[in-house]
């Protein structure tokens, strides 16, 4: 049986396994109410959003503006597949992320090779071509009157003469949402130590020294994209079942910037860092919606709180909350640099 | 003696400026070969021609090891580290942000095989494929004198310890042929030394070594024989005395009234 040795952990894993504690007896808390369970839902969603993200700037160094229009390819293929043939949200799963890595694929091969920003302008307006298509192909997604009536999530046993549970209220969205991040973590830490993990670094870190060490660049790039897109859609396919309404206008730049904002200010590269921003920002937006209002300020406010945030931080902490490795340890030594140059490496003898 | 590393007739030329005309040599397994001239002269753009990461304008490069014969120029530069020819860089390219040993893990990528799916699920293939690729970092690292420092994050590293670093890590590729582009530069003497030593070592193993460095105590002191390349031109080719003493050679460095001065004393 599993015994948690509890004595020979170190703070770290401590840390991790109260917070897991505190996350599954949460709904249980008799001051919890539906209103929090949905806003706890939201953080676990974006949550899966910005692990997925992560992956291209944070892992691979490329920035990718376009996110959304995986999210939103992945929110639409669980709402039509649900609405016009009934599928079990079990066997979208797979078919979303599928969706999201052929759209990263297809995305990806012919795009990866542009480098910077030229990679991003792409990207963005990919996801803008995303809201476009669901806008105007009335006869896919019914256009701007959206897809309401999209059936919620349910565990069918009636095939072996079992009972049939539909999931109502939040309570078993906020534990399908917590098994979702767990895998979804599960499988970036797996990654981040693997093969397809140190390639993903070494071309952030230095893409000619990467190929010299036999990567090749666009193959790892596309499959890194690919991942990404789909994790994206799987969370896009939570999404669709959970509020059970969808329409394109869900899927601006805005999201694809907020979760942009989510593992910068957490810590681009770093897993934990990416959750730490999306807890960050998603309660913050609902705490200042409530407080705003109060003060006499329109709501919109919160984005200027927002980006008054990010100035803050790129002076203070450009590294994120919660920074690589790397960057933490200079940071400890006292010497952070603030912008890195390749150049200064050679100089320094 | 058997060739490893054959160039016939390698041009670049970069818009209007010929960087390289007409380079032809031969380098013989086991040996360490030095490759000098002036700054600007295109030793290093000869290196990336045949590492890959520039295509020559015209020529041929060929390489051959394990019975294998391969024309190399133009191929991409993974493909030719595959092949088995590895190098490091003038400026150190390391992997700033990991560790030393993930550095050196890096390098076992193209001998290595296991994928995003072999990572998720921890097959035993990936298991065992990921327990070897630590040991044969940790054993490179020991092998340049890094043993038990695989935990600090290589750009932390002094320079020196950065150079055998890079080394080790172009060591885990498993090369026949090592390229060294100036791993001397900014080395102490004593530095020098221990590295004159690594590359005799390197040598001793069966990796051919083909080196470009200025620190000509180094070049002098380890290599069997040196090319010398000016203005992307051929000019010399020998013994470290003969081509010290080549009046050509001396003119390319030190202009013609030095050549002169010197053949006059």
């Amino acid at each position: 049986m599993v015994k948690l040795k509890l004595k020979n952990m170190d703070k770290g894993a401590k840390l991790r396994i109260g917070l897991l504690i505190l996350a599954l007896i949460l709904p249980l808390m008799p001051f919890v109410s539906n209103y929090i369970l949905h806003i706890v839902i939201l953080i676990y969603l974006y949550m899966i959003l910005s692990l997925g993200l992560n992956i291209v700037p944070g892992f691979n160094g490329l920035l990718d503006l376009g996110y959304v229009g995986f999210y939103g390819i992945g929110a639409y293929t669980s709402g039509l597949l649900t609405y016009h043939f009934g599928l079990s949200y079990w066997i979208i799963i797979p078919l979303a992320f599928i969706n999201g890595a052929i759209w990263g694929i297809l995305l990806g091969a012919p795009t990866l090779r542009l480098t910077g920003d030229y990679f991003a302008i792409v990207t963005f307006g990919f996801s803008e071509l995303v809201v476009l298509f669901l806008s105007n192909e009335i006869w896919l997604t019914r256009g701007p009157l959206g897809l309401p009536g999209i059936d919620v999530v349910s565990i069918d046993l009636s095939l072996f003469g079992g009972p049939k549970w539909e999931f109502i209220g939040e309570i078993p969205y906020y534990y399908l949402a917590i098994i979702m991040v767990l895998i979804t973590l599960f499988v970036m830490n797996r990654i981040q130590d693997s093969r397809l993990g140190r390639a993903w670094f070494a071309i952030r870190d230095d893409e000619v020294a990467a190929v010299s060490c036999g990567i090749n660049l666009l193959t790892y790039k596309v499959i890194a994209f690919a991942i990404s897109a789909a994790f994206g859609a799987v969370g896009g396919s939570f999404f669709a079942r959970w509020v059970t309404f969808l329409s394109p206008d869900m899927f601006k730049f805005w999201e694809s910037f907020l979760i942009l904002c989510m593992i910068v200010l957490g810590g681009m590269g770093n897993i934990w860092g990416v959750m730490i921003g999306a807890f960050v920002l998603v309660s913050l937006s609902e705490v200042l919606r409530e407080i705003l209002p109060l003060l006499g300020l329109p709501v919109q406010g919160r984005f200027l709180a927002f980006g008054f945030i990010m100035v803050i931080m790129m002076r203070y902490r450009p590294a994120g909350l919660l920074p690589i490795r790397a960057v933490a340890a200079q940071m400890k030594a006292g010497r952070v640099k603030r912008k890195k140059t390749k150049v200064s490496v050679g100089i320094k003898a | 003696m058997k060739p490893i590393l054959e160039i016939k007739k390698l041009f670049k030329n970069f818009g209007g400026l010929e960087a390289l005309k007409d380079i032809n040599f031969k380098i013989n397994v086991g040996d360490i070969v030095g490759l000098i001239g002036p700054n600007g002269a295109g030793k290093t753009t000869l290196f990336n021609c045949v590492a890959g990461i520039e295509k020559p304008t015209e020529g041929e490069i060929i390489f051959k090891n394990n019975g294998r014969t391969s024309s190399i120029s133009g191929k991409k530069p993974e493909i030719v580290t595959a092949l088995g020819i590895a190098r490091t860089f003038q400026n150190i390219r390391l992997f700033d942000n990991l560790t030393v040993s993930d550095n050196v893990k890096i390098g076992r990528h193209c001998r290595t095989r296991s994928n995003f799916f072999g990572a998720v699920l921890q097959s035993k293939f990936q298991r065992e494929e990921e327990k070897a690729i630590t040991e044969s970092s940790n054993h490179f690292l020991e092998f340049v004198g890094l043993k038990g420092r695989g935990k600090e994050i290589a750009s932390s590293m002094p320079y020196g310890d950065q150079r055998r670093l890079e080394i080790a890590r172009a060591l885990a590729t498993e090369p026949d042929l090592l390229m060294l582009d100036e791993p001397a530069a900014g080395m102490n003497p004593m530095e020098s030394r221990n590295l004159m030593d690594l590359m005799r070592r390197i040598r001793d193993k069966g990796t051919t070594i083909l080196l470009i460095e200025h620190d000509m105590k180094v070049v002098m002191g380890v290599c069997e024989r040196v090319m010398v390349v000016n203005h992307g031109e051929w000019l010399a080719e020998g013994e470290p005395k003969m081509v010290q003493n080549d009046p050509k050679v001396i003119e390319a460095y030190l202009g013609t009234g030095a050549a002169n001065a010197t053949q006059a004393g």
